[in-house]
């Protein structure tokens, strides 16, 4: 389809003019963020719902940068997304490919258009990465770390700002024998635009 | 008669890796007393791992102990982390090439965040390819 190949023609566009930094640092910095967490809150589950936290902040600024850098380049936005399957191809061919160089699939729409996920061949954070052997003395079980969870609070931020409240999961992940990295994403609802009540005109 | 072959990884305290290779089968075997021999040799040989490290600049410490017909090679890393080798007399590049092969993993290995520096290594992947690498080399 064309919008799809304009989308990743548009993405390649964009990976190019941005500043690129050093991958195994990127990598390394992330690893020890997420050590870091685990030493500190020692319960997956809880390292799972910071890196959503840090994921989202990050993403509420990402998504200023990606709409005035597409805007400027006059690329691929000049029509506004008309359904969530357009904001899919936008978030996996052009935001992902524009800050980290990668390219991601869209798939596995619902029924209703509501859900989708995308799919991820490699996965620059996770590099050199193994997940540590269940402990046998009970230990903490880092096997329910979502090591990549970063993701899923970018892409709610991201979302959140241009209106539209989604939830995002890992649903596979190569850390834990999968081929590939798959993040499903839901809409939960389109909000209603508007700095909220206390700015209502009189 | 098969020489096994010990390779064992020692850091500041404690050997962090063990693996024994049987040259025969390719596997782990024999039994325990020339097992635990083996382990005896390689340990007393590392007092003179630290004499011989002052000698040369390089990684690579050759062989720094003879014991009957055994010898002890040993690889230095930049961590100070001792790779060490005890053989039947294999030849030195052999054992050179099989060292560097092992620093490779090893490096890969510490690069693992969840790895920390300087304690024992329990990955299976680690492991395999230190193994695959013996009988590449080694056998």
């Amino acid at each position: 389809m064309s919008s799809k190949s304009q989308a990743a023609q548009a993405g390649q566009a964009l990976w190019a003019k941005m500043p690129k930094a050093n991958a195994e640092l990127f990598a390394l910095t992330y690893g020890s963020l997420v050590t870091e967490l685990v030493r500190d809150y020692e319960d997956p589950i809880e390292v799972n719902a910071q890196l959503d936290r840090i994921g989202y902040s990050i993403g509420v600024r990402c998504v200023d940068e990606f709409l005035s850098k597409a805007d400027v380049a006059g690329m691929g936005l000049t029509t506004q997304c008309q359904n969530l399957r357009d904001t899919a191809e936008v978030v996996a061919k052009m935001g992902f490919k524009m800050f980290l160089g990668i390219q991601a699939e869209v798939g596995a729409f619902s029924q209703d258009q509501r859900c989708f996920s995308i799919y991820l061949q490699d996965n620059p954070l996770s590099t050199f990465v193994e997940l540590p052997e269940d402990d046998p003395s009970g230990g903490e079980d880092l096997r329910r770390l979502k090591y990549s969870n970063l993701y899923c609070g970018v892409i709610r931020g991201a979302l959140e700002q241009v209106n539209l409240k989604v939830d995002c999961n890992i649903v596979r992940d190569t850390l834990k024998g999968d081929e590939l990295n798959e993040i499903r994403v839901e809409l939960k609802e389109v909000l209603a635009d508007g700095a909220g009540d206390d700015y209502k005109e009189e | 008669m098969s020489s096994p072959i010990l390779f064992v990884i020692v850091g500041k305290n404690e050997p962090l890796f063990e693996a024994e290779i049987d040259t025969h089968t390719g596997t782990t075997g024999g039994n325990d007393l020339s097992t635990r021999q083996n382990y005896f040799v390689l340990h007393s040989a590392l007092d003179l791992v630290e004499k011989s490290a002052w000698t040369t600049n390089s990684m690579y410490l050759r062989v720094v102990d003879k014991v009957n017909h055994q010898q002890v090679s040993t690889f230095l890393t930049a961590g100070n982390i001792k790779f060490m080798l005890l053989h039947g007399g294999k030849g030195e590049e052999v054992v050179r090439s099989f060292f560097n092969e092992v620093y490779g993993y090893y490096v890969k290995l510490s690069m693992n965040p969840f790895y920390k520096y300087d304690t024992p290594i329990t990955s299976l992947a680690f492991e395999n390819r230190v193994r695959a690498a013996a009988r590449a080399y080694l056998c």
